[in-house]
């Protein structure tokens, strides 16, 4: 198990990591699919703990779409309401493939260099 | 559902209290915003079975509350609208914002209010010098620089002339314009933190 440092001071920090990593989740989440808001929480929740509070997504969404990175349109739902449908622009998927291909990067760095300090607290 | 009415007025005071904190925004995008809200609280009540206010409150504040999650659309909203506008008040605004959140923002804000007084004091001593020709001037002296506009020193001299009136009708709104061009471009930088809610 993972040591649980949500109630530590390091919560700010945690706070940042998630934060840094959203634009990117969320870009990916819209990879294969065209998906309404609730639909990527659902994603993000299966796949990762990196949503804490579920409103933050639709800020984000919309900051995207004004940067052109996906755009979205209201689709009319059996449910009874209509839904908001996003989906990756052009330079939107350009985005998110340079973004993924610097986050691996990133990953294989930091990895390397925690790999020590993980494989000391197992012992 | 338990008390339908009740709940339908919980979803309803929550909805209401995220405008008026949107306030800034302009109305169409609020109600695009509060569409979208509406149908994340709807379905996800319409998932939950039979709905119990309990099952309300969690699914509100999973969403965050209304003060929590305006600010996220404000800060960036206002600034990504300065970027696109020729208004300086909608500039100014944008950097208003940005000055809040950072000291780069409130220095550019500070140089804007400069920039913007300025222009406006050189048109109006241009409008205004047509009117009073011997009271206005762009006055050198013992006591002062440069001072555009009127003068207590009697020994001051007035280096411009009637060129007072081209130079302040067409420098003061060029100003003005360089002025919200220049934060329009710095803005482009604002690098907006939003408040700590992931």
């Amino acid at each position: 198990m993972a040591p649980n440092v949500a109630s530590s001071p390091n919560e700010n920090w945690e706070t940042q990591i998630r934060k840094g990593w959203l634009d990117l989740v969320i870009l990916a989440s819209l990879w294969k699919e065209k998906l309404y808001g609730l639909d990527i929480i659902r994603r993000l929740e299966a796949h990762s703990e990196l949503l804490l509070s579920e409103g933050t997504i639709y800020p984000i969404l919309g900051r995207l779409k004004r940067d052109g990175f996906v755009d979205a349109e209201w689709v009319e739902s059996d449910a009874g309401h209509p839904r908001k449908y996003y989906w990756l622009t052009p330079s939107g998927r350009c985005r998110t493939a340079a973004m993924a291909w610097h986050a691996s990067t990133f990953l294989a760095r930091i990895d390397s260099l925690i790999e020590p300090i993980l494989a000391k607290e197992e012992r | 559902m338990s008390h339908p009415e009740k709940l339908q007025q919980k979803i309803d005071s929550y909805l209401m209290q995220l405008r008026r904190s949107l306030g800034e925004l302009p109305p169409d995008e609020v109600s695009e915003i509060l569409k979208e809200i509406r149908g994340h609280i709807l379905e996800r009540a319409e998932a939950s079975g039979e709905l119990t206010e309990e099952r309300l409150v969690t699914i509100l504040k999973a969403l965050g509350s209304p003060e929590q999650i305006a600010p996220l659309y404000q800060a960036d909203a206002l600034v990504a609208r300065a970027r696109s506008s020729l208004s300086p008040r909608v500039v100014m605004r944008g950097i208003h914002r940005w000055s809040t959140l950072s000291i780069w923002g409130f220095v550019l804000f500070v140089l804007g209010i400069v920039g913007y007084a300025t222009g406006a004091a050189l048109t109006l001593s241009g409008v205004l010098k047509i009117f009073a020709p011997s009271q206005i001037g762009a006055w050198v002296g013992p006591h002062e620089i440069l001072n555009i506009g009127v003068t207590s020193d009697p020994a001051a001299r007035d280096v411009l002339g009637w060129w007072l009136v081209p130079v302040g009708l067409i420098g003061g709104p060029a100003l003005i314009i360089a002025t919200t061009r220049a934060l329009r471009w710095t803005l482009r930088f604002a690098r907006i933190r939003r408040p700590a809610t992931a």
